[in-house]
């Protein structure tokens, strides 16, 4: 429990900071890769025992999920994702035991949507703890040198790919191709969001992964046995 | 994961298709209650990974860095399982690529392959229910579910495949002769 404590401390005091200087900027409290590492391991922990553990330890799961939701809404991190989907989630097995079993079962159905609740608690809280930067110098220790650099220039490339993306859909819904969000729900639209977004993307994407091989082999890429990570 | 055999163009491509799949994955969010809408992107990319890198194994490892890209970015439910959802059908995938025959015509090839991966997409959400402990009708009507519409879904993108990567090929953007 103390390291916990620990962290809400300095995240009050980060909050101060960083809502000094901006609101919208996102901030991480776990900047030290063994601490993520540790993290990592703790939401998976937890996660896998919400499917394994018996019965009657449920109530500590949910104790120690409890603890962890109210740090992260602490932290700042949006609850109504998982209101949402838990009620939905609840809402589908319950009528689901109803139709098929009557009422005298609805307790187990309860009980299965809190421990997919129970589940997907620590995931929700690794990713408001966490920067992905860290997320990805920990997955880069088990990694062979390519992959880890390619998952970094993915990383770097994902706001350039969103921009893309969005300009690319702007430009044909400009241009009259039947790809807004009310003409795409009839599956016919589909083939269309593909031709008018995808493809050129597909084009851009190989285009750059050519280009980005020919820079990374002309500067001598995988000669240096000591990769570098994204700062803070 | 697999290292050989892929050039840094490779690995460059599929890491960008990860990051596309996952990226739009967060921009759609078609959360209508549509039970296996994911599978319609999950299926266009491997499949694409398939046809531009045309090596075994490229299906897995897209299937894992979108993974890895995902637990990190949080998008979906999040956590480490994700990384099993998006890897599950992909190395599913890959070992059909195994056994099916390369004389079979690419639109059928894509179809078999959209298939085994929305049963492997299936039986994970199966097995999570057998798990968590509902009973045995109602994980069988889930599983029905999302056969029969993950497999629309999929099919509906390995059906645009063939004519994307045709077109890819046609303006000399892939460098494989053979499709």
């Amino acid at each position: 429990m103390r390291p916990i404590l620990v962290w809400v401390k300095q995240g009050k005091k980060q909050r101060h900071l960083v809502s000094a200087d901006s609101h919208t900027a996102q901030h991480f409290i776990v900047k030290n890769p063994k601490l993520c590492a540790l993290c990592i391991l703790l939401s998976l922990c937890l996660s896998s025992c919400a499917f394994f553990v018996p019965n009657q330890y449920l109530p500590f799961i949910a104790l120690f999920n409890g603890v962890l939701l109210l740090q992260g809404r602490y932290l700042g991190g949006g609850v109504k994702g998982l209101f949402l989907l838990f009620t939905t989630q609840l809402a589908i097995t319950c009528a689901l035991y109803l139709l098929l079993h009557g009422g005298e079962r609805i307790d187990e159905a309860m009980l299965a949507v809190i421990r997919i609740l129970l589940a997907i608690i620590p995931g929700w809280w690794l990713s408001i703890t966490c920067a992905p930067q860290r997320i990805g110098e920990v997955l880069s220790w088990c990694m062979p040198h390519k992959w880890a650099f390619v998952m970094a220039a993915c990383f770097s490339l994902l706001p350039r790919i969103g921009l893309e993306v969005k300009d690319t859909y702007q430009m044909q819904v400009m241009r009259g191709a039947n790809i807004t969000p009310k003409a795409l729900c009839r599956p016919k639209h589909w083939g269309e969001l593909i031709y008018c977004v995808l493809y050129p993307l597909l084009i851009q994407l190989l285009k750059l992964s050519k280009q980005m091989a020919l820079a990374a082999k002309l500067r001598r890429f995988g000669v240096h046995h000591k990769p570098t990570h994204w700062p803070d | 994961m697999q290292n050989k055999g892929f050039t840094l163009h490779d690995a460059l491509f599929i890491g960008f298709c990860a990051t596309l799949l996952v990226a739009l994955k967060g921009m759609l969010r078609l959360k209508l209650g549509l039970t296996g809408h994911s599978m319609f992107l999950m299926t266009f990319f491997y499949l694409i990974c398939y046809g531009a890198v045309g090596k075994k194994g490229a299906i897995t490892v897209c299937g894992v860095l979108a993974g890895l890209m995902a637990m990190m970015l949080s998008v979906g439910k999040g956590g480490p399982f994700i990384v099993l959802k998006f890897a599950l059908p992909a190395a599913a995938m890959d070992l059909c690529l195994l056994v099916l025959p390369t004389v079979l015509a690419l639109r059928w090839r894509c179809i078999i392959l959209a298939l085994v991966g929305t049963v492997a997409w299936a039986s994970k959400g199966t097995i999570e229910d057998v798990l968590v402990g509902l009973s045995f009708e109602v994980v069988l009507l889930q599983l029905g579910k999302s056969l029969v519409f993950g497999s629309f879904f999929a099919i509906l993108a390995a059906l645009l495949v063939p004519p994307v990567l045709q077109r890819l090929r046609s303006h000399d953007l892939l460098d494989r002769e053979e499709l």
